[in-house]
């Protein structure tokens, strides 16, 4: 299969995901209507596509590693911060899940799922199970929600201030880039599923060898996926935070 | 009455002429942070004038093609030593004294947060440099470069024990930063004046508060690197020597995962006098403060991510060179967002050409100039071809000298009113920056092109191939003229200390906080604080009809100094033992014949390690008895903390003399190696808080009030009791369990 075949080809129809994706927006739509920020909606609702239906899919369920490594990026981080922004601002929690706002909580559910789903035997089982492919995706979205809760939570009174949320990214970006750096160091496979894939599409000889990924290098893009770009994430949050800081309060507002 | 005696005997200690001499003698032992900076800025000033002689001789030698003015191992000491002593002992010593003797008086504060761990701070750097000199005295001084690079380093390689000193030296002045790093967060939270919000920082503040936190990112990995190189050296360990299963590319990513921060670490306090200068000498306020403060956050992040920029040579993958030259591209554009809003304040100000402002003008040019060959260099490919040429020594001299240098030649006419009550001369000033702005573009200007001719770097001499001579003939006469230039200023600060005209308090009509006291200030910093609404207080005072906007509200938290400084202090141990961690397992992943960790007891440790984990409940209980008051109580708690602590290092040595009963000692291969590093720095952490209970056992023994007051300073040792505890989790995990998961 060529790479031009593929792409046209290798969409992965997940009715669940299609079927979640209609179901969320109509409830999103009945809700909050436009109160809420449909654009960032719609974003979250591509970016999920992206991820599950897209041929990223394809590629990340036992194909390349630095796929996988994407679609995780995006699930943890893009998707719940999008869906969150969407959130109208008089958005709050019910009050059985108040307690998971603890920022603690958020710190260690977004470093944990980093960190929980890269040992070798659950990340092999995700990329070669559908079922365990659907637990990792809820509960990637679920933790990466929990993590973002803190700095985007729909009420600015639910948010951590500033420097806490600064403090807050910086040490769950430290702690996500010594996993990458592990990853990309580690000469032992960390999915071993990655090394030697099952062809089921007939693909692998054009990503050995067209696209150049052998699976040290497939590892190595993967760890330093989560290494650098994933940092960016986090140091772009950090730059917003500042920007909050430093935004007129509501006195100097009235004042100018 | 009382009152009046007490005023009295306080007249009695100011102004008696006797009692006064005795304090202007005590600069030794000295905590005050006006002082500490001065004898900070002497001592980077003294060494300045050692690594500029170094410097004078690598480019005498250079001068003319086939020279044997200097032996081949002569001139690799020279260049070892100028590249070490520069960074570590001119360009840190004498930003750190500005920070010092500045920073405290633009927040109002009366001193740094911990003047006795101020003074320490300061006494490593003079301490750091004799010892490293002394290896010339010693056998030879480190002559391998100031990164020293595995396996050259090593003892089949470089036996002498010059490179010992270097790793100690740097090691204590390692210590001295940290605990600098340390002080001015704590300063800067815990003591700012009334109204000095964080917002309201001058940049300068800013600038060095963000740094600091970057100093205890990166220099506690270096202090891993030279632990692992003197266990090498000293303990027979193999780190970094790959024919013992060692790896020298792993000293590399120790080396610049601190050498890159540690550019900026230089650098973003010469931004900070930068950005303080330019205002006042263009007579507005700096354009956009709050780009210029975000965009030094963005530096600090970035910079711990574009190390790998160093190693493109290596040959670490061309995955991993491709992320490397994204990120180093981007750390171009917060910088480049200084350089804009520099630029911008200079727009339409009414800019007087001052000593101070010419420097700031220069350094805008020749930074720009380091920006551009640094981003040429951000390119791999180009790289490939440039690398260890002259070329890359012109980029970073343009850095250090052309911006840091600079910036402080800039700050020191600028500041030393403030210090001395006298102005420095503006004619000599003006000869001291032409003499240097000449030399300086005359000796590395032309390098760019001699790098782009093919010269490497750290060769002693070299063939008579046409160009070079003549080229590098004008480099070195450069050098004399910042020699001049240097000599001239030396002279200036001399006659100016001693028959300057007086400055009175604001010479230069500043808008911060440090020119609203007298020059020099008394020894407590402020008769009385002015408000603080704004970020330019000063300006508010002198134009009551048009004040600056008020920034933010008034309310001021203050954390207490205790608590931020011991989080401070255990968040650079983070890197140190990440460092460690990351070490062992960089090794265990490339598993050797010989012993491995099936040799450990793992059941042993784990009821060895449930004492440690008890102990910091223990210690808990011991606390809360302390704060209700209840001695026995107390006393009982921290007697079992301390047992419980004591059974685990028992376990722990028990567990090395059953190692070294087998024939396993640090030596055997890569798994002890890592192994007895990692748990034995682990062990001497425990060793320390032991003595520290043991001291607070002792206090509360002696007296039922004498520990009462300690209440605060006894929280701290917990703090650092349940870190060493939740570094033994890991530990625990990754030297033990790691391999029963397999």
């Amino acid at each position: 299969m060529t790479t031009y075949q593929f792409f046209t080809t290798a969409w992965t129809w997940n009715w669940i995901a299609l079927s979640l994706v209609i179901l969320s927006s109509v409830s999103y739509w009945l809700a909050f209507g436009r109160r809420g920020s449909p654009l960032y909606f719609a974003g979250a609702i591509v970016v999920f596509l992206l991820a599950l239906v897209s041929p990223l899919s394809a590629l990340a369920s036992g194909y390349v590693f630095s796929a996988h490594m994407v679609q995780h990026i995006l699930l943890v981080l893009i998707v719940p911060a999008l869906l969150l922004l969407s959130l109208p601002r008089s958005f709050s929690l019910s009050s059985p899940f108040t307690h998971l706002t603890y920022p603690f909580v958020g710190w260690a559910a977004g470093v944990g799922a980093m960190w929980l789903w890269h040992a070798p035997a659950l990340c092999d089982a995700a990329a070669t199970s559908r079922s365990v492919s659907a637990i990792q995706t809820t509960s990637l979205l679920l933790m990466g929600s929990l993590f973002w809760w803190q700095v985007l939570a729909p009420r600015e009174e639910q948010r951590l201030s500033p420097p806490a949320a600064i403090i807050y990214l910086f040490t769950a970006c430290t702690a996500c880039s010594v996993l990458g750096i592990i990853l990309t160091f580690s000469p032992v496979s960390i999915c071993p599923v990655y090394q030697q894939p099952v062809d089921r599409l007939g693909i692998l000889s054009t990503i050995r060898g067209d696209w150049g990924l052998t699976s040290d290098r497939d590892q190595q893009i993967g760890g330093l996926l989560m290494w650098v770009p994933m940092c960016a994430i986090y140091a772009a949050a950090i730059l917003a935070q500042m920007a909050r800081w430093h935004s007129p309060t509501q006195q100097e507002r009235s004042n100018a | 009455m009382n009152a009046m005696t007490t005023m009295a005997q306080l007249r009695d200690v100011v102004l008696d002429p006797a009692k006064r001499r005795h304090y202007q003698l005590a600069w030794l032992s000295t905590v005050d942070h006006k002082r500490i900076g001065v004898l900070y800025m002497l001592t980077g000033l003294f060494f300045f004038i050692v690594g500029g002689i170094e410097a004078l001789f690598i480019r005498l030698q250079l001068a003319v093609p086939n020279n044997h003015l200097l032996a081949a191992d002569t001139f690799n000491q020279l260049f070892t030593m100028h590249g070490t002593t520069m960074i570590f002992l001119v360009a840190m010593p004498l930003l750190f004294g500005f920070v010092n003797y500045i920073l405290p008086l633009q927040i109002g504060a009366r001193d740094m947060a911990f003047p006795r761990l101020n003074a320490f701070g300061y006494w490593c750097q003079p301490f750091g440099g004799i010892l490293m000199h002394f290896s010339i005295l010693a056998g030879g001084a480190p002559a391998v470069g100031w990164f020293s690079y595995a396996p050259l380093s090593e003892t089949p390689y470089s036996s002498s024990p010059g490179i010992d000193y270097w790793a100690i030296a740097l090691f204590v002045l390692g210590l001295g930063t940290i605990s600098f790093a340390v002080n001015t967060i704590a300063t800067v939270i815990s003591c700012r004046a009334p109204g000095m919000t964080i917002r309201r920082l001058p940049l300068f503040t800013w600038m060095n508060f963000v740094n600091s936190f970057l100093i205890l990112i990166a220099l506690p990995v270096l202090n891993a690197g030279l632990a692992m190189i003197l266990i090498d050296r000293r303990l027979d360990g193999h780190f970094f020597l790959p024919f013992r299963g060692g790896s020298a590319v792993l000293w590399q990513h120790i080396f610049w995962a601190f050498g890159h921060p540690e550019v900026y670490i230089v650098a973003v306090p010469a931004f900070g006098m930068i950005a303080e200068m330019i205002p006042v000498f263009s007579r507005k306020p700096i354009f956009g403060y709050e780009a210029v403060a975000a965009s030094t956050v963005a530096i600090v992040v970035l910079s711990s991510l574009v190390w790998g920029h160093h190693m493109f040579t290596v040959g670490m993958g061309r995955a991993m060179d491709m992320f490397f030259i994204i990120t180093s591209m981007l750390i171009a554009i917060p910088t480049g967002v200084k350089v804009l809003n520099w630029s911008a304040t200079m727009v339409g100000g009414r800019i007087r050409f001052s000593v101070p402002m010419l420097f700031c003008i220069a350094f805008l040019v020749q930074f720009t100039c380091a920006g551009l060959t640094g981003i040429s260099h951000a390119s791999a490919a180009l790289d490939w071809q440039t690398k260890n040429s002259y070329f890359l020594v012109a980029h970073f001299h343009f850095v250090f000298v052309g911006a840091i240098i600079f910036a402080m030649l800039g700050a020191l006419p600028y500041w030393f009113p403030k210090m001395s009550g006298r102005m420095m001369s503006e004619s000599l000033g003006q000869w001291t920056f032409w003499l240097w702005v000449i030399g300086f573009n005359m000796t590395f200007i032309i390098q760019h092109v001699l790098g782009l001719y093919g010269m490497p770097r750290r060769i002693f001499t070299y063939p008579d191939i046409p160009g070079w001579g003549w080229m590098n003939m004008v480099s070195t006469i450069g050098v004399f003229f910042m020699g001049a230039g240097s000599l001239v200023m030396i002279w200036n600060l001399a006659q100016s200390f001693f028959r300057g005209k007086p400055a009175g308090d604001n010479p230069w009509d500043g808008w911060t906080l440090e020119w609203a006291t007298s020059s020099p200030p008394p020894h407590e910093n402020f008769l009385a604080l002015p408000p603080i609404h704004s970020r330019r207080p000063l300006w508010d005072i002198a134009n009551p009809d048009r004040p600056d906007p008020v920034v933010g509200d008034d309310q001021v938290v203050l954390p207490d100094h205790n608590k931020t400084g011991i989080l401070a202090f255990l968040f650079s141990e983070v890197g140190f033992f990440g460092t460690l961690i990351l070490a062992y397992l960089y090794f265990y992943a490339h598993p050797r014949p010989g012993p491995g960790p099936k040799e450990l007891d793992v059941a042993r440790t784990l009821v060895f390690s449930v004492c440690l984990f008890a102990s910091s409940f223990t210690f808990w209980r011991s606390e809360v008895a302390m704060h209700k008051q209840r001695r026995e109580s107390m006393l009982g708690w921290l007697a079992l903390t301390i047992a419980l602590g004591a059974v685990f290092l028992g376990g722990q040595a028990n567990e090395y003399w059953k190692l070294f009963y087998t024939g396993v000692d640090l030596s055997t291969n890569m798994f002890s190696t890592t192994f007895f590093t990692l748990t034995g720095f682990h062990g001497l952490h425990v060793l320390i808080g032991l003595i520290t209970l043991l001291l607070f056992l002792w206090m509360a023994w002696q007296g039922d009030s004498a520990y009462a007051k300690y209440d605060d300073a006894f929280k701290c040792v917990g703090y650092y009791w349940h870190f060493v505890d939740v570094v033994w989790v890991f530990v625990l995990f990754t030297v033990y369990l790691l391999p029963l998961l397999r």
